[in-house]
């Protein structure tokens, strides 16, 4: 009889606690909570104790599948992987190999990340390589790069503790990063001042010293009016902005017509709230900013991220201990596949495919020539899927299916391809529309390192085997590599994966197992006996001087009719998880919330004559469904809230795929329906 | 070590040690080597044991045991849930650290087999504070607390005590209805009466709150009217549960398992 506990990392939010997985006999019976870890402090969330629930449940996949006739059926490995180079091949002589692309997995490691991006770059010969941080924080890379060279958390996730002010923002912190959250709660009880803008009533909010409840989209307007309040009574951190930053006087420019007034007019904000918040936010000693899906997922999201960053250098809110602009990231390894260089346009650590020192720099490391011109992101594929100038797909551990905008839209373009290969770990609806299907193993089966969203790199450890025949992407990913005839993917485990990575990726120079194994450290990290860093930008930021951005307001891509009167906007629940593939097969986690709902304002609802519990459908220009009404006064009037959990009644079947043309990122957060008695 | 296989003949030994920087739970078999031993971070290792004990159909189990683990112990002896012949105890005396962090007024185990002994802390400040508030000022305070609850459910996970497992009442929606967060007070108040003659105030729950909800204060509140009202405390392997009674004030012949 053994009893273990594998000390290993929770595979749900962007947190990134650290727990123990306890194996009896290699069964795994529970989730421990790890007193000592500094992120989590011994505390979980719901999601995190049961994280164990769903890995070995009977619907894992245990053996490759190839369709034959319409039938997926079972295949060896050897047929599998065969399989798929001989079509790759086949599809990139006829169409070259931009007619094929690779989805990465914000729930894959980094090393598992590293190798994806490196069989798409370096064996197909394309930079079509992206995963769903194109659907979360794409617009942060882009926002905040600009502004300050670097688009990750600036600060630490402890520190939030002794922050004065807290601002948080299009984030529903308690129920989609509860352990940061629960950061957040004890620096109220020390005394902090918390500001939460939000369209609807969260656990958050309802502790809040100020709420301010603005119209979904209209987030640049409330910041530039804060930003007018700040200039106005003289607020601005004048040394900071001197000293530190460019372009602040077309900042000026751009928001001296943001008066209270204008402000409420577009925002619904009460002035009297919006400038009180202003002054409690600027006049702060240590404030952090913290900000999620609500900020990122518009048609203008670049921008929305821009104006957050102005907040902050004009109050000098950044750089210093408890104080910065912190985007939320969503998932265990977002940060890290990002790091890991899972996007079209950049090589691992942010390096530019277009430049042309760093491609010769990956030329030399890999040994092969690589293409130039940046790949298309995972919005765009299926764009160019649809109209069959996108031929193939490989994707790893995404259900885009129902994560995406529009799914309508994205089945027919999935439908279109010539061959699409899914490896995951359950049948997902993805993987049902597969040509092969692979059988992964799960965060508790491998090896590895996720980053989690402050810059942290925190340990897998495999507790358990993996079911049947499934594999580590990672091992499919160097299969697939060496069946095509390519050298560079002959690793042993993801320790090797890793000491290469940081051969070629400055901010992960110092990185390796053997360093993490016994302490957090976070990046940038360049050298083995570098401590990693905590704050970003203290001295002077990443890009040299930070840069303001004039930024406007400007209406969603789509507003509201006759036809289409309420503005609906998705998000998460505490209990369950994205497309549900693991938290609706955990029985205590389904049980909380086990159906779709619609979430309706209690005199909306009264006008339309519908009562709590009611069928109602929901209906956009893109797609209807029916789900449960729950009338509540937890949103605004006009506008409605769907989790986009549910596949059953998938709130994607109704958003919009308008993309912000900087980052490509959808707008998630806005668009017009109606509601009707089912 | 040598005590728990040697002399005290246990086949397991479940302990805290130091692995990749961090204390985890954990069981040693008879014959593997244990190093990096830590002791001074409150793992309940009962909560651990009860997990574990049901998977474990023989063999005796040494188990680092501080006062609280041991009161613990008697409550699952006490319902049959543990076979007292499959524990050997071995006695930690808390460090004075410990004791002000868990504000434990009964620290020492019966048998101390490690560590020193010292005396336990004789009131919990907020508790005294709260007593000396009104009824409605009290109950406005747990209100605010109780908003704080994010239903991680950790309390209950973590309570070597709390044992229902599947059948928990938390999760029956005839006691607690409302689907949202933070749950409703009943939620607290139904697992606060059902732990009322079982709780032995190691505080774990407290511990384990990301709320950082005084967990333990209600406890202790509790435990305090459970004593005044029917003279009795939790924790040892003789007395029956007063609250195990019939309506007639006799105590059942047989006492229920499951509560």
């Amino acid at each position: 009889m053994s009893v273990r506990h594998v000390l290993t990392t929770c595979p749900y939010c962007g947190t990134g606690c650290n727990f123990y997985l306890q194996v009896i006999d290699g069964r795994l019976t529970g989730v421990v909570p790890c007193k000592t870890d500094e992120i989590s402090l011994g505390r979980l969330c719901i999601k995190g104790y049961n994280a164990h629930a769903f890995v070995q449940h009977a619907d894992r996949l245990r053996h490759p599948m190839i369709r034959e006739n319409g039938q997926l059926r079972k295949a060896t490995w050897d047929q599998a992987l065969d399989k798929i180079v001989g079509e790759l091949k086949r599809i990139r002589e006829k169409h070259g190999p931009d007619s094929i692309a690779l989805l990465a997995s914000a729930k894959c490691t980094n090393e598992e990340n590293y190798v994806f991006q490196k069989l798409a770059r370096a064996v197909i010969g394309t930079n079509n390589i992206d995963h769903c941080a194109r659907l979360c924080h794409a617009s942060t890379i882009t926002g905040l790069v600009h502004s300050f060279g670097s688009g990750a958390m600036t600060n630490t996730i402890p520190e939030f503790d002794d922050a004065d002010c807290i601002l948080v923002t299009g984030s529903n912190t308690l129920e989609a990063h509860p352990i940061i959250g629960s950061r957040m709660l004890r620096a109220k009880e020390k005394g902090a001042k918390l500001i939460v803008v939000d369209p609807r009533d969260t656990p958050l909010s309802r502790i809040s010293h100020i709420f301010l409840r603005q119209r979904p989209g209209t987030d640049i307007a409330w910041i530039n009016g804060m930003l007018k309040v700040i200039i106005d009574e003289k607020l601005v951190n004048d040394d900071f902005v001197k000293s530190r930053t460019t372009a602040f006087e077309e900042l000026e420019e751009a928001v001296k017509d943001y008066t209270p007034e204008k402000v409420e007019l577009i925002t619904g904000i009460p002035k009297e709230k919006l400038v009180e918040a202003a002054r409690i936010y600027a006049k702060a000693d240590k404030a952090m900013l913290a900000y999620a899906m609500g900020i990122t997922q518009h048609s203008n999201g670049t921008n929305v991220v821009k104006a957050i960053a102005n907040l902050a250098m004009a109050t000098g809110h950044i750089g210093r201990e408890s104080t910065g602009v912190n985007p939320l990231r969503g998932q265990c390894n977002v940060q890290g596949a990002c790091d890991s260089g899972a996007l079209p346009d950049l090589y691992p650590g942010y390096q530019r495919v277009d430049d042309e020192a760093v491609r010769a720099k990956f030329e030399k490391a890999w040994g092969i020539s690589l293409p130039a011109k940046p790949g298309l992101t995972l919005t765009c594929a299926t764009k160019e899927a649809a109209i069959g100038k996108l031929k193939a797909m490989v994707i790893f551990g995404e259900n885009i299916m129902i994560s995406d905008p529009d799914i309508g839209h994205v089945e027919e373009a999935v439908k279109e391809l010539e061959f699409l290969v899914v490896s995951d770990i359950f049948m997902t609806g993805t993987a049902q529309l597969a040509d092969v299907v692979l059988p992964a193993a799960c965060y508790a089966e491998k090896d590895g390192t996720f980053t989690n969203t402050d810059r942290a790199l925190r340990m897998l450890r495999k507790a358990i085997d993996a079911p049947g025949e499934a594999k580590a992407d990672w091992v499919i990913a160097c299969e697939l590599g060496k069946k095509f005839g390519s050298n560079g993917f002959e690793f042993s485990s993801p320790a090797e994966i890793m000491a290469e990575m940081a051969t070629v990726t400055p901010i992960y120079g110092g990185i390796s197992h053997e360093k993490i194994d016994r302490g957090v450290v976070r990046w940038p990290c360049p050298t083995k006996e570098h401590p990693g860093t905590r704050i970003l930008h203290a001295q002077e930021f990443t890009r040299g001087p930070g840069m303001f951005a004039p930024v406007q307001h400007a209406p969603a891509a789509e507003t509201t009719s006759d036809e289409y009167p309420f503005i609906l906007t998705t998000g998460r629940n505490l209990f369950q998880y994205h497309t549900g593939t693991m938290t609706r097969r955990s029985p205590k986690l389904e049980r909380e919330a086990p159906e779709p709902y619609v979430e309706i304002n209690r005199g909306d609802a009264t006008r339309l004559g519908i009562n709590d519990g009611d069928r109602v459908t929901v209906t956009s220009r893109r797609g209807s469904i029916a789900l449960k009404a729950r009338i509540t006064q937890r949103i605004i009037p006009g506008t409605i809230f769907i989790p986009f959990h549910y596949a059953e009644a998938a709130a994607n079947r109704l958003t919009n795929a308008a993309l912000d043309p900087v980052s490509n990122i959808p707008e998630l957060k806005v668009c017009a329906a109606k509601v009707a008695k089912a | 070590m040598k005590l728990a296989f040697e002399e005290r003949g246990a086949d397991y030994l479940l302990i805290m040690r130091e692995e990749h920087g961090n204390v985890a739970p954990a069981m040693i078999s008879k014959g593997e080597s244990a190093d990096s031993v830590r002791l001074d971070i409150p793992y309940q290792l009962v909560t651990i044991l009860e997990n574990i004990y049901p998977w474990l159909s023989k063999g005796k189990i040494a188990i680092i045991t501080r006062r609280c683990d041991e009161k613990a112990l008697a409550e699952l002896v006490k319902r049959k849930y543990v076979d007292e012949k499959r524990i050997v105890k071995i006695g930690l005396a808390c460090s004075e650290e410990q004791i002000k962090k868990c504000r434990c007024n009964d620290p020492v185990p019966s048998n101390v087999a490690v560590g020193e002994p010292h005396e336990g802390m004789k009131d919990d400040e907020l508790a005294l504070a709260l007593s000396k508030r009104s009824p409605e000022d009290r109950f406005s305070f747990w209100v605010d607390q109780y908003k704080k609850c994010n239903k991680c459910f950790g309390c209950t996970l973590n309570c070597p005590v709390c044992f229902c497992d599947d059948d928990c009442v938390l999760e029956d929606r005839t006691f607690v209805a409302e689907p949202s967060v933070p749950p409703g007070l009943s939620f607290h108040m139904i697992r606060s009466f059902h732990m009322a003659d079982k709780c032995i105030e190691c505080g774990e729950c407290e511990r384990a709150c990301p709320a950082e909800i005084p967990l333990l204060t209600m406890r202790k509140l509790l435990a305090k009217d459970m004593k005044e009202v029917f003279g009795f405390a939790p924790g040892d392997e003789k007395t029956v549960s007063p609250l195990n009674t019939t309506l007639e004030g006799e105590q059942l012949e047989d006492e229920c398992d499951e509560c």
